[in-house]
């Protein structure tokens, strides 16, 4: 029993580190913007900005799903081939029908499935999430390539790529879609039940079982979300680049989980936040403009994520240290 | 002794099951569809194309039991077959070429025990910073070009032999029996699975746990060091990405092989039944001419069902 | 006629080889990876000859694209099921030698195609010249231009063959033009998305960009989306002469797309490696001319891969 009182202090204490935390990456992102607008007239300007919102939209809605798994202590490897797969069934969907409604569907349907696939392994067959996941990456991976037979299918209906590519008051769509998932995010997880119960999972899962929740059905439900926002971040991609290809996953999975982790969401679970993720690959996408900007090499961009990661990481630990402590 | 050797025959006959059902099920049905699949030369090619697997497999073991992983050895396997052959081309020298290669893979894994183990950052995440760096120094050093011109001897690591036995069968084996060795008859041996088990209990048996850490990571890096040489003589080049994502073949093989990846429990026979049982897998369904779709399901349906067989031996115990 | 060339076929091999007839003859295509059009398109070439002149195929593909070691692996499975010839793309044309050269130690005669190795025995080698493509594709497009203005380019994934002479070819272009400014060249790796993104980037610090030369279609469409996004507009050429590409150069979105013809490419490899087999005369080397595909010559390209018809393997040798 005395494992369940250690939980709940515990869980206050993530949320005080959330603060600190964001308030850490706040300042790094600041500092990143600085530098750059130094050294390029180019990066300070609203269209520049706007765009790097609307690029670090896909990592997000990727990696918020993401998060959630990792929150529980568990985490997602098939996240890449996920996209790639709900993105092929949905273009083909949306060109056979005519119908972005039932594309959209048959891409979060699709998420859902896989992330639920994901899910039952590891609560039903017991199965690691690493090795499940990785499993699932393998399948998803060959279902797509299977389903598409090295072709790829384009051109969509012109409302449907307005999701994508569209503006309404000068501003991308993306980003109104990344501030509202942001917003239900963040009363989600923080104002929940369900979120307070995942936070919990991923502190003390022993505890929390033991303190009567349902662990098993709020792991299925976070690799059921994480696949259904892979679902949806498929959508905008099909939107933005008004084009499918089996290839699409392979890469997106790494800096996906590197967002979440500069993002400071601890892979151990139970600490870390949406807004969190949101700065991380908000992060990662300015190093990649940045370097575009200043005609960089752009061999060096998995050595300075690599670096990133590292740093974040580190400093996380030297500045959590020292909450625990107080 | 004696009893630790029952304790562990009768583990290792609990595990059987899982991995090595799997095997005997796979060698049955390309043995009976495919008349190449149980030549001796078919043979000897699934364990050569394996063994370059097997090294990073092994040490992947280790860490795995430590509750521990690294994903950057397959980053670093590449750094290692890309120092090696820049190194090799200006000086002229294999040996030197090799000793570069080893010592980049030492200096990786040395730097991620100790970022490991004093600066607490986790080996997930130390791994796949590690990761973005040895690759990102592949692409730089290259410019994303394959190093070729190398000195000829060289294709003697992966197609030469050693008393009649092919070079990278015996190098193999030695690893093999090195690690068995470590884990089974040294002290260092039993800190292994205690680190992932009980690591408190370690420390208070006045154990340097973060010495030990850094050791079993710094073994991982060696033997990527080597693979590299393996890899560099069997493309008799270095390419920029050429192992990118074999670590994840590793980890794989590692758990099909039965370790798990909490409470230290791991099994070094088991790794090199599932490094093994993928390469069978791949060559039968080459063999069969698989269309390549089918073929990446089944990598993950192996993956997926070796390990529910576990599960289900768990659930009997 | 066709009948004959069988009946001689059948003769010659029968002749020589003993126990193989025409039915028997397998041959084993190697491509890059099944996520591109590109190489799609090529194994539904070697498909439709092979059916024409009644051979077998295995279709062998990396299930990690591109992957090295996996080809290797791939190579020696091949060399234990003994094929009768092998068609050859390498992944990569440096570090794929050695496996090409257990081929050629097995006996297996191999056929190179679309990337040229840089070493091992082949019996002949079908391809076009990138060079060639990147340079005549690089002309159309600063033609386009008036011969002036700003242009970017978009490089392929660094150090392969097809990248770096489809870049030179680019460059060498650019010197006849002297009045058209090379703002920049980013790598984006042949990926749609990476070309988007590093566009979006790179209009960023240009304001004025009148032409993009980019080294696949993949990119192509990847950039064209790009400047669509933001309301610009330039002219813009890829590489591969794939039906997306096509279909955009129809809606007035895209340039040209130059086209080493890959369906042709599969055809004539196939063809040529049937024809080695089976003794009748065949060219060390069969380039396929690089057309540009601009919305003057687009009708007669824009016909499906699946109900294109190869040559007949006697014309081959001609061509």
């Amino acid at each position: 029993m005395s494992q369940i009182e250690a939980a709940a202090p515990k869980f206050k204490l993530t949320v005080s580190r959330d603060v600190t935390d964001v308030a850490y990456r706040l300042l790094a992102v600041a500092l990143i913007c600085i530098a750059l607008s130094l050294v390029s007239d180019a990066f300070l300007t609203a269209n520049n900005l706007l765009n790097v919102l609307r690029q670090a939209s896909l990592v997000f809605f990727m990696a918020s799903g993401l998060t959630l798994v990792i929150l529980t202590g568990k985490i997602d490897l098939s996240i890449g081939a996920t996209v790639g797969l709900s993105a092929c069934v949905a273009a083909t969907m949306i060109k056979s029908t005519g119908s972005s409604w039932l594309g959209a569907a048959a891409a979060i349907g699709v998420g859902s499935i896989v992330g639920l696939g994901n899910g039952l392994m590891v609560t039903k067959l017991r199965i690691p999430s690493f090795i499940a996941t990785y499993g699932m990456l393998w399948v998803a991976q060959g279902a797509t390539y299977y389903y598409m037979s090295g072709q790829s299918v384009y051109g969509f209906p012109a409302g449907f790529r307005a999701l994508g590519s569209g503006y309404l008051l000068g501003i991308p769509i993306p980003i109104y879609l990344m501030v509202a998932f942001l917003a239900i995010g963040y009363f989600f997880t923080k104002r929940t039940t369900y979120g307070q119960q995942i936070y919990a999972i991923g502190a003390n899962t022993v505890a929390a079982r033991l303190s009567g929740i349902p662990v098993n059905s709020r792991l299925n439900l976070v690799f059921v979300l994480s696949g259904a926002m892979a679902g949806l971040a498929s959508l905008i991609y099909l939107a933005r680049l008004n084009s499918a290809e089996g290839d699409i996953g392979e890469t997106l999975t790494l800096p996906t989980i590197a967002a979440v982790v500069i993002g400071g969401t601890s892979l151990f679970g139970g600490v870390g936040s949406l807004f969190g993720t949101f700065i991380g690959g908000l992060i990662l996408t300015l190093i990649l403009n940045g370097m575009n900007l200043l005609n960089l090499n752009a061999n060096w961009q998995p050595l300075v994520t690599g670096l990133i990661v590292l740093l974040a990481v580190w400093l996380d630990m030297k500045t959590r240290s020292k909450t625990d402590s107080n | 002794m004696s009893e630790r050797g029952l304790a562990q025959s009768m583990s290792v006959l609990g595990r059987v099951p899982g991995v090595a059902f799997v095997l005997v099920a796979l060698v049955a049905v390309f043995a009976s569809m495919s008349p190449g699949f149980s030549t001796a030369p078919n043979l000897t090619n699934i364990l050569l194309q394996s063994s370059i697997l097997l090294l990073l497999a092994l040490p992947m073991t280790f860490i795995i039991m430590t509750e521990g992983l690294d994903l950057s050895i397959g980053a670093v396997l590449t750094l290692g077959s890309v120092a090696l052959a820049a190194v090799a081309l200006a000086t002229g020298s294999l040996t030197v070429g090799f000793i570069a290669a080893l010592a980049i893979g030492l200096t990786f894994g040395l730097l991620n025990g100790w970022l490991i183990a004093w600066l607490d950052i986790p080996p997930f995440v130390t791994t796949l910073g590690t990761l973005g760096i040895a690759q990102g120094l592949c692409l730089v050093i290259t410019d994303g070009t394959s190093i070729v011109g190398l000195p000829s001897g060289l294709q003697f690591f992966y197609s030469g032999y050693f008393l009649g036995i092919p070079f990278p069968l015996v190098i193999a084996a030695i690893a093999y029996a090195v690690m068995h060795g470590i884990l089974y008859h040294t002290r260092l041996g039993t800190y292994v699975p205690a680190l992932g088990g009980n690591r408190e209990a370690l420390r208070h048996a006045g154990v340097n746990d973060r010495v030990v850490l850094a050791v079993i990571y710094g073994i991982g890096g060696l033997m990527a060091g080597i693979a590299a040489l393996l890899l560099t003589s069997r493309i008799s080049s270095a390419h920029p990405t050429a192992a990118i994502g074999m670590e994840f073949d590793a980890i794989a093989a590692v758990a099909v092989g039965g370790t798990q990846f909490e409470r230290g429990e791991g099994w070094l026979l088991g790794t090199l039944l599932g490094v093994i049982t993928i390469g069978v897998l791949r060559n039968g369904l080459n063999l069969l001419a698989m269309p390549s779709s089918i073929q990446v399901i089944c990598v993950g349906l192996l993956v997926i069902v070796a390990l529910f067989f576990d599960g289900m031996r768990k659930a009997h115990e | 006629m066709k009948n004959a060339v069988v009946l001689i076929s059948i003769l010659t091999v029968a002749g020589f080889a003993g126990p193989a007839t025409a039915a028997d003859e397998t041959i084993a295509v190697f491509t890059k990876n099944q996520t591109n059009p590109f190489f799609e398109s090529v194994r539904v070439g070697t498909a439709n000859a092979a059916k024409a002149v009644g051979v077998k195929l295995i279709q062998y593909v990396p299930i990690k694209p591109d992957s090295i070691p996996e080809q290797t692996s791939q190579v020696e499975d091949a060399i234990v099921k003994k094929p009768n010839a092998l068609l050859f793309i390498p992944v990569d044309y440096k570090a794929m030698v050695p496996a090409i050269e257990k081929a050629n130690a097995a006996g297996i005669p191999v056929t190179g195609l679309t990337d040229r190795l840089a070493g091992g025995q082949v019996v002949s080698f079908i391809g076009a010249e990138d060079y060639r493509l990147g340079f005549e594709t690089g002309q159309s497009l600063l033609k386009a231009m008036g011969g002036k203005g700003n242009v970017v380019a978009l490089e392929g994934v660094k150090g392969s063959i097809s990248n770096t002479d489809r870049m030179k070819g680019f460059n060498d272009a650019l010197k006849d033009f002297p009045n058209v400014k090379l703002l920049t060249t980013q790598p984006a790796n042949y990926q749609r998305l990476q070309a988007l993104q590093v566009m979006e980037n790179i209009m960023q610090t240009h304001p004025q960009i009148d032409g993009v030369y980019t080294a696949n279609d993949a990119m192509a469409t990847g950039a064209v989306e790009a400047m669509a996004a933001a309301n610009r507009k330039a002219f813009v050429v890829g590489i591969n002469g794939s039906q997306e590409a096509i279909d955009l150069i129809k809606a007035g979105k895209m340039h040209a797309t130059g086209s080493s013809d890959p369906f042709m490419q599969g055809c004539l490899g196939l063809l040529t490696t049937v024809r080695a087999l089976r003794k009748m005369p065949v060219q060390k080397e069969l380039m396929v001319t690089p057309v540009i595909i601009d919305s003057s010559n687009l009708k007669q390209y824009d016909v499906p891969v699946t109900s294109r018809v190869c040559p007949k393997i006697e014309d081959v040798a001609a061509k």
